[in-house]
């Protein structure tokens, strides 16, 4: 015992029975404090989070939609997506997406990346995913944390930027084919038609015979280069600047030029049955000629690649409902449900390496875009494609 | 006059008032209770009522029973293991003085921490303590309703003494029902200590009309009770004997005790004896040397004693240590300290510690080693 006890003491006037209340005041202060400095903190990692310009989404192991940031509520706005499933709401499947990183990120317990197409709002937009695993401790059910990056945009700069170089390169090679090929065919051309003047004077000195089959051979020499101009003249059209202003376009005269330059490959493959339908008369669309001439090329080149040199290909042009359109359909082998969605994304292909990198309906979904139509794509597996470009009419 | 203070707990009083423990412990907050007795307790079939009480109100329940019959300090180290263990919240204490102040030791290590003999002396206990409920089985101690622990520290061999108004208990449930169980020893035994508290409150230096008037109460109704509470176990007379130890209680527990039960406090700490076999010896002495400082009061506490239980004519006394000897002896009490312990060898060693003891303060006269030697050695 430290000090003698006193009678003060024993009174212990100023000791009262303790009782909870001063210390659950201090506990409430305290708890006061802590939770204002939570709900801080809780603040501040909201901001950080509402700062992530991706979408952002915690999943539980099955692809229930626990949270998301607000980006997106900017993707689906006025859906509620707590407690719905992810691909109900990217794919409007039934079934999860069987390349989902988030999977492959829970069972190898690390970060995953993919990227995919979804169709969005009537629109397709690629997404780069980020999926990591997410090990709350304390609780037994494991979470993913999955961001999703827009990044059509940059897949379509991509996209263009490989055209223009493809273009420019073809330009290069088509201007020097040009000069290279218009000067042998001029003087070609200048000496059949030197032969027929020489002919016209002759006319008394050689047998009618002989004069006519020279006639015969020097006019389809020079109808030959007249043909071959037409081709370099076609050529040197596809690969004008991407950006040239919109002028009046007869779809007809584009889908003929573009015709004239897949003619030698047509003539190859001799089982090829080309059927061509042009409505006439045709009216004009506004749009950019050049452009328009590869989104046909690359439909017809799908088209041939499709059916494997052995088939029928159609292409039509026709009036509808104040659109001009262009179908072009195929025999072929027809594309797969699961392929649909990635049809028209960049450096989707499901042909061999060195046949295409993929780019062409990207490309050609782009170019449709600029031009305010659309591209619907009608296939069976099996039993082949029509691939319907509409455009809207050109008012007066 | 210096300025008082009189602080006891709820008290719930009368047959059967022990069906009310559930709801008062659930007022408390109890959903898992530390229930505190012994052995005795367990046979005579209380422990047993008491957890089934408990129980029917869907109130969890620990039983802890590791005592003797002076609680010591790893006795109340182990019940504050086993009411942390099991996440009690409150604490119940059934039984005599010593399960109820092993619960309040409990209590104090549970909220405190440390050791108990860090909180000897007053007022020592800083922190709030668990909710306390107490059903005294005997009527005596008076702890059910006072601010005073009891606890023997086994290493030094003595009884501690804690002082705390955070020591008085929330309720206090006396069902005069539980006394009746008790052998006849022991209700002799806890009626003695409850007189000796009320005898040396009322004398007390810090006594107060709201003491004087609890003591000169629980004085009467022992007097008046104590024979056929003892010899018959009449129901009235242990009922008195209940409202007597309660009064005795909130006498001591405000006004203090004397150099009496200093004394049996370090007798209990060196030979393990109880309360109720030393008061009576030490009374009848302690009383004719403190009388000439407390003379008045010592004369009105005779009147009390001779008014409620009146003798023979030829044996009227007037001298309050002559009055209780008498009485003792009458009851068949042993009245020579050498029958209760086995030698005086260290009686030097028992006396210094005791005018140690708190309860030493409030003593009218004050008493040095010496003075006590000679109260003992009167009492050998």
């Amino acid at each position: 015992m430290a000090n003698k006890t006193a009678l003060h003491d024993l009174i212990g006037i100023e000791h009262h029975k303790l009782n909870f209340f001063q210390e659950l005041q201090q506990n409430i202060k305290e708890l006061k404090g802590i939770n204002r400095e939570s709900e801080d903190q809780r603040c501040e990692i909201a901001a950080i989070l509402d700062g992530i310009t991706d979408v952002m989404m915690v999943l539980s192991e099955d692809l229930k939609i626990i949270s998301v940031n607000r980006i997106f509520e900017q993707l689906f706005p006025g859906i509620n997506p707590i407690g719905k499933k992810c691909y109900t709401l990217f794919r409007d499947s039934k079934h999860p997406c069987p390349e989902c990183p988030a999977f492959k990120s829970l069972s190898t317990n690390s970060v995953c990346k993919d990227s995919a197409i979804f169709r969005i709002d009537g629109k397709n937009q690629q997404f780069d995913m980020v999926a990591s695993p997410l090990k709350t401790p304390g609780t037994e059910e494991d979470r993913i944390l999955i961001f999703k990056r827009d990044v059509t945009m940059e897949k379509e700069y991509q996209a263009k930027f490989y055209q223009a170089e493809k273009m420019a390169t073809i330009g290069v090679l088509a201007a020097g084919v040009a000069h290279e090929i218009n000067n042998p065919m001029a003087a070609v051309a200048g000496f059949a038609e030197g032969i027929q003047r020489r002919l016209a004077r002759l006319d008394k000195d050689i047998p009618a015979e002989l004069a006519e089959d020279l006639y015969d051979y020097t006019n389809t020499i020079l109808k030959e280069c007249l043909r071959c101009q037409d081709i370099v003249k076609t050529l040197l059209s596809f690969s004008r600047p991407v950006a040239s202003e919109f002028i009046p376009v007869d779809m007809n005269q584009v889908a003929e030029d573009t015709l004239r330059l897949l003619d030698h490959q047509f003539r190859r493959y001799q089982q090829v049955k080309l059927e061509v339908k042009l409505t006439s008369p045709m009216q004009l669309i506004l749009g950019n000629e050049a452009q328009l001439k590869q989104v046909i090329l690359n439909l017809l080149t799908n088209a041939v690649d499709a059916i494997e040199h052995n088939g029928r290909i159609d292409i039509e042009t026709f009036i509808e409902n104040e659109h001009v359109g262009v179908r072009v359909s195929d025999s072929g082998c027809g594309i797969p449900e699961d392929n649909r969605d990635m049809l028209f994304e960049p450096f989707f292909t499901t042909k061999q390496v060195g046949k295409g990198i993929g780019i062409g309906l990207s490309t050609c979904f782009n170019i449709v875009r600029e031009h305010n139509g659309e591209i619907i794509v009608d296939s069976e597996v099996g039993k082949g494609s029509n691939f319907t470009v509409l455009f809207p009419l050109q008012r007066d | 006059m210096q300025v008082t203070k009189f602080a006891i707990p709820e008290v719930i009083f009368g047959n059967g008032s022990i069906t009310y423990l559930a709801s008062c412990a659930q007022r408390l907050g109890a959903k898992r209770v530390l229930l505190v007795s012994d052995k005795g307790l367990e046979k005579s079939g209380w422990v047993k009522i008491i957890i089934n009480l408990l129980n029917a109100a869907n109130l969890d329940c620990v039983y802890f029973n590791g005592l003797t019959a002076n609680p010591r300090a790893c006795q109340i180290q182990q019940g504050a293991q086993l009411y942390r263990d099991h996440k009690a919240d409150v604490i119940i204490g059934l039984g005599g003085g010593s399960p109820i102040d092993a619960s309040k030791g409990i209590a104090i290590i549970v909220s405190n921490g440390g050791e108990i003999h860090d909180y000897e002396g007053a007022n020592r206990i800083s922190r709030p303590l668990p909710p306390m409920i107490f059903i005294p089985t005997t009527a005596g101690s008076g702890s059910d309703v006072s601010q005073y622990a009891i606890i023997t520290d086994k290493k030094r061999k003595v009884k501690m003494a804690i002082i705390s108004r955070s020591l008085v208990p929330n309720i206090s449930i006396i069902d005069p029902d539980l006394l009746v169980t008790k052998p006849r020893e022991l209700i002799l035994a806890s009626a003695v200590d409850a007189l000796a508290h009320a005898i040396e409150s009322y004398v007390s230096r810090l006594a107060s009309p709201f003491t004087e008037s609890q003591a000169l109460t629980a004085i009467r109704l022992i007097a008046g009770n104590i024979k056929p509470a003892a010899n018959s176990k009449d129901l009235e007379a242990l009922k008195n004997l209940s409202i007597a130890s309660t009064a005795a209680g909130m006498s001591f527990s405000n006004a203090g005790l004397g150099v009496g039960h200093s004394l049996a406090h370090s007798l209990g700490g060196r030979y393990d004896v109880t309360h109720g076999l030393t008061l009576p010896i030490l009374l009848p002495s302690v009383v004719r040397f403190n009388k000439p400082c407390a003379e008045r009061k010592m004369e009105t506490i005779a009147r009390t004693i001779n008014e409620s239980c009146p003798a023979p004519a030829k044996q009227k006394k007037h001298d309050l240590s002559d009055i209780l000897q008498s009485m003792f002896e009458e009851l068949e009490i042993p009245m020579r300290l050498r029958e209760i312990v086995p030698n005086n060898d260290q009686m030097e060693e028992i006396c210094r510690l005791a005018v140690k003891d708190a309860c030493s303060v409030t003593n009218p006269r004050e008493a040095d080693c010496d003075d006590l030697m000679k109260i003992c050695g009167e009492s050998w």
